[in-house]
C-alpha cells in the first residue's frame, strides 16, 4: 500500500471516519481497548488494532480474547501487525490508514529521565498527523463523558478544534463544555514599572481579553449544531499550564486542544511550554485535534 | 571608615522620603499629559540635580542632596539595589519559551535585530573613534559598550505599544517579542561581558574565563536553577502560613544572584536579570505575586533610581547636539534595518518587515539602566549617557506611531 498524501491533505478534522488503537498487551490494554470500541461504535468509525512487535501465537491469541471480551467485531476492525521501531511506524501506518483519531493509553505523569527522553505516547502525540487521544485511566466499562474543557487560544486552528469538540459533543452526548481562553501578556507586568501608567496597562488588559471572547463567539455562533451548554472562560496564566490546572480543578473529563504548531524538541521540555505542560502531567484524557491546516 | 552620623541620616532619610513624594507628584502631573512614569522621574531627578535646582541655589543643593560623605554613600548603595531590582523585574517579564515559537522569522529577526546593530555600534566607534570620547585604554570595551547600546530593546515599552495597537497576539507581534527578549538576553549577558574586561588585569585567560563562566552561571540557572526555583515555589506555595514567603523568597534570590555574579566578576545586573528570568518563568508564580512584586519595585525602587539620574548629570551643559543627532539616527537606522532584514528574510512582507524594524526601535528604560551603569563605572562620560536617554525617550514615542503606519 502506497502512501497517498493528497488524500491528508485539508482533510477535515472530523468526523472520526477511521480510528486507530495502539495495543501493547500492558495490563492497560483490555480498558484501552474497550474505550476504542465504544467510541468507534458511538461514532461510527471503522477500528484499526495496531501492534508494533512480533505476531505470535501467544499474542494472536491474548488479542482475540481481548476482542471477545470487549465485543469486537471481526468484520468492522482490522488488526496490523509490524515489526520496528513503535512511533515511527506507528505514525506511518496512520497516515498509510488515513486513521483520523489515535487512540493510545498514556501514564498520567512519567518519570523524570522518560518525561525528557520521551514515551511512546508522548512522542506520538507531539509528532503525530492525525488526532490523538491520550487516555489516563481507561476501565473495561467505560463512563460517560460529562464534561468537555477544549482550548480557545488565539489560533488559526482553534476553529477546527472546537468543531471538532462539538462534533465529539454531540455524538457524546457531552453537555458541559467549557471553551478557555488563556492570556498571558508578555512583558506588560514590568511596564508599569518603566514606561506606562497603571491604568492605561489595565484597560489595554481589559479590552485585549474583550477581543478575545468576542472571537470566540463568533467561533461558537457559527459551528454549534447541538443543544450544548458552552461557557467562556478568559483565564491568566502561562498558555498550557493554566488551562491544565483548570481542567483538573474543573474535573473534566476530557481535554481538547490544537496539536502543536512547531516541530517540539528536548530543548522544548527544557524550556517547557504549551503542550508540554499538559504532557508533563495530564489532568485528565487528552484530545489533541489534528486540524491539518 | 564611614559612619552614618545623626545629620547623615536625616539628610538621607530626607532626600528619600522627598523624592519618593515628588516623584509621584511629578508621575501623576505626566499622566495627564500621558507621559510616562519613567519620563516623570528622570524630570524631576533634572530639576533637583545640577541642572536646574544645583544650577540655582547650589548651596541648598549640596546640603539636600549631598555629593560627598556617608550619606551620599548610602544614597548610592541604595541606587544600586534599586537597579539590581529593576533588572530582576525585568529579567521576569522575559520569556524564553516564546523565542522557541516563532520558526523561521522568529530566529532570523532575533538575530539580525541583535547583530546589525552591535556590529555597526562597534564598527562606528572602532573606525570613527574622533566622534567619541573614551579613556584610550578603553577603546575596545566602549566599542562593544555602544554596540550594545544600538542592539538593546526594551520588552515593557515594545508590549505596551502592542497592546495600544491591538497587536500583541498578531504574527507580527509575536515576532517583535520574541526578538526583543532575545535582544534583552544577549545584550545584557554582552553588557555584563563588557564590564567584567574593564579590569586592569584583563588579560586573554581572564576573558576566557568570564566567557566561562557567564555561560556557565546562564546555562546553570535557565535549567536546573530554574527547576529548583520552580519547585520551592510550587512547596511555598502549599504553605498557606508562609504569607508573604514569595515576595521573601523572590528578594532573596534575586539579591543572591546579583552576589554571586559580582563575586564571580561579572557585574550584579547579570545575576539580578538570569535569577529574574528563571523565577518569573515559574508557573507557581501567581498573578498577585508578581504584582505585589512589580509594586514594590514600581514604587519605591524605580523612582529612587530614574531620579538619581537626573541627579548625577547636568543635563544642559552636557547637551551636545551633534553627538545626540549621531547616536540618535545611528541608533534609528541600524535597529530598523537589523529588524527589517531578518524579518523579510523570515517571510514577512517588506511592510510587515518595516513594522517590525521600528517596533523593535523602542529602547526605553533598558537604555537608560544601560547608560546609567557604563556613566557610574567610568566607561562613557555625561554627553555620551545624555545622548542615550534622549535617544532612547524618543525612540520609544516614534515607535508606536511609525509601527501604525506600515501596518495600516
Amino acid at each position: 500500500m502506497q502512501l497517498d498524501l493528497n488524500k491528508l491533505k485539508k482533510r477535515s478534522s472530523y468526523p472520526f471516519e477511521t480510528i486507530a488503537v495502539a495495543l501493547s498487551f500492558s495490563p492497560r490494554c483490555l480498558p484501552v481497548l474497550a474505550e476504542a470500541k465504544r467510541l468507534s461504535t458511538l461514532l461510527n468509525a471503522s477500528l484499526i488494532l495496531i501492534h508494533i512487535g512480533s505476531k505470535t501465537s501467544d499474542k494472536e491469541k491474548m488479542l482475540d480474547d481481548l476482542m471477545d471480551e470487549v465485543g469486537i467485531d471481526d468484520n468492522k476492525s482490522r488488526i496490523i501487525w509490524m515489526e520496528g521501531e513503535p512511533v515511527e511506524t506507528i505514525l506511518k501506518l496512520c497516515k498509510l490508514h488515513i486513521v483520523d483519531l489515535l487512540i493510545i493509553g498514556a501514564l498520567v505523569k512519567e518519570n523524570f529521565v522518560k518525561f525528557y527522553i520521551g514515551s511512546i505516547a508522548r512522542k506520538i502525540s507531539r509528532k503525530a498527523k492525525c488526532s490523538v487521544l491520550l487516555l489516563t485511566n481507561p476501565t473495561e466499562h467505560p463512563l460517560d463523558y460529562k464534561k468537555f474543557v477544549i482550548n480557545g487560544i488565539d489560533n488559526p486552528k482553534t476553529i477546527h478544534t472546537i468543531s471538532t469538540a462539538f462534533y465529539l459533543a454531540k455524538h457524546l452526548q457531552v453537555k458541559d463544555i467549557n471553551i478557555v481562553n488563556e492570556t498571558e501578556i508578555i512583558g506588560l507586568d514590568a511596564a508599569p514599572t518603566f514606561e506606562n501608567v497603571d491604568a492605561e496597562t489595565k484597560k489595554s488588559q481589559k479590552s485585549f481579553a474583550a477581543n478575545e471572547e468576542k472571537v470566540l463567539q463568533s467561533i461558537i455562533e457559527k459551528n454549534i449544531t447541538a443543544d450544548l451548554s458552552i461557557t467562556i472562560k478568559n483565564i491568566k496564566g502561562k498558555p498550557g499550564y493554566a488551562i491544565s490546572k483548570f481542567a483538573k480543578d474543573n474535573k473534566a473529563d476530557l481535554l481538547i486542544i490544537n496539536s502543536p504548531d512547531v516541530q517540539l524538541s528536548f530543548v522544548d521540555r527544557i524550556f517547557t511550554h504549551d503542550i508540554e505542560y499538559i504532557l508533563a502531567d495530564l489532568p485528565c484524557n487528552l484530545l489533541i485535534i489534528h486540524s491539518r491546516v | 571608615m564611614f559612619n552614618l552620623l545623626h545629620n547623615d541620616l536625616i539628610i538621607l532619610l530626607t532626600s528619600i522620603g522627598g523624592i519618593l513624594i515628588l516623584a509621584r507628584i511629578f508621575s501623576e502631573l505626566g499622566k495627564k499629559i500621558k507621559m510616562p512614569i519613567v519620563m516623570g522621574e528622570i524630570l524631576l531627578g533634572i530639576v533637583l540635580g545640577p541642572t536646574i535646582f544645583g544650577a540655582i541655589s547650589p548651596y541648598w543643593s549640596a546640603a539636600l542632596l549631598p555629593k560627598v560623605g556617608a550619606a551620599k554613600i548610602a544614597m548610592e548603595g541604595i541606587t544600586n539595589i534599586a537597579v539590581v531590582m529593576l533588572l530582576f523585574v525585568a529579567g521576569m517579564g522575559a520569556q524564553l519559551q516564546v523565542m522557541l515559537k516563532q520558526g523561521k522569522a522568529g530566529a532570523y529577526t532575533s538575530f539580525t535585530s541583535m547583530l546589525i546593530p552591535f556590529v555597526l555600534g562597534f564598527i562606528a566607534v572602532w573606525f570613527f573613534p574622533h566622534f567619541f570620547t573614551f579613556a584610550p585604554d578603553r577603546k575596545l570595551a566602549y566599542a562593544l559598550f555602544f554596540g550594545i547600546a544600538m542592539a538593546v530593546s526594551a520588552l515593557p515599552v515594545i508590549t505596551r505599544i502592542l497592546m495600544e495597537l491591538n497587536l500583541f497576539k498578531t504574527k507580527v507581534g509575536m515576532i517583535i517579542i520574541s526578538a526583543a527578549i532575545f535582544d534583552d538576553l544577549t545584550g545584557w549577558i554582552l553588557f555584563s561581558f563588557v564590564l567584567s574586561i574593564m579590569g586592569e588585569h584583563s588579560d586573554v585567560s581572564n576573558i576566557w574565563f568570564t566567557v566561562g563562566m557567564i555561560l556557565g552561571f546562564g546555562f546553570f540557572m535557565l535549567t536546573i536553577g530554574r527547576y529548583f526555583i520552580n519547585k520551592t515555589l510550587q512547596w511555598i506555595q502549599q504553605k498557606p502560613a508562609w504569607a508573604g514567603g514569595v515576595l521573601t523568597i523572590a528578594l532573596g534570590l534575586c539579591f543572591l544572584g546579583a552576589a554571586f555574579t559580582e563575586y564571580i566578576g561579572l557585574h550584579a545586573i547579570l545575576g539580578a536579570f538570569i535569577m529574574g528570568i528563571a523565577f518569573g518563568d515559574s508557573v507557581h508564580l501567581q498573578e498577585k505575586e508578581r504584582e505585589i512584586i512589580h509594586q514594590f519595585v514600581t514604587n519605591v525602587f524605580a523612582p529612587l533610581f530614574f531620579v538619581s539620574i537626573g541627579l548625577k548629570v547636568n543635563f544642559i551643559d552636557n547637551f551636545d547636539l551633534p553627538l545626540v543627532m549621531l547616536v540618535f539616527f545611528l541608533a534609528v537606522g541600524c535597529k530598523v534595518f537589523g529588524g527589517y532584514l531578518g524579518a523579510y528574510l523570515g517571510g514577512l512582507t517588506k511592510r510587515e518587515a518595516l513594522a517590525v524594524g521600528f517596533g523593535l526601535n523602542a529602547r526605553g528604560a533598558m537604555e537608560i539602566i544601560l547608560g546609567t551603569i557604563a556613566l557610574n563605572v567610568g566607561l562613557i562620560d555625561a554627553k555620551m549617557f545624555v545622548a542615550l536617554v534622549v535617544m532612547a525617550l524618543i525612540t520609544s514615542m516614534i515607535s508606536g506611531p511609525l509601527m501604525k503606519k506600515f501596518l495600516d
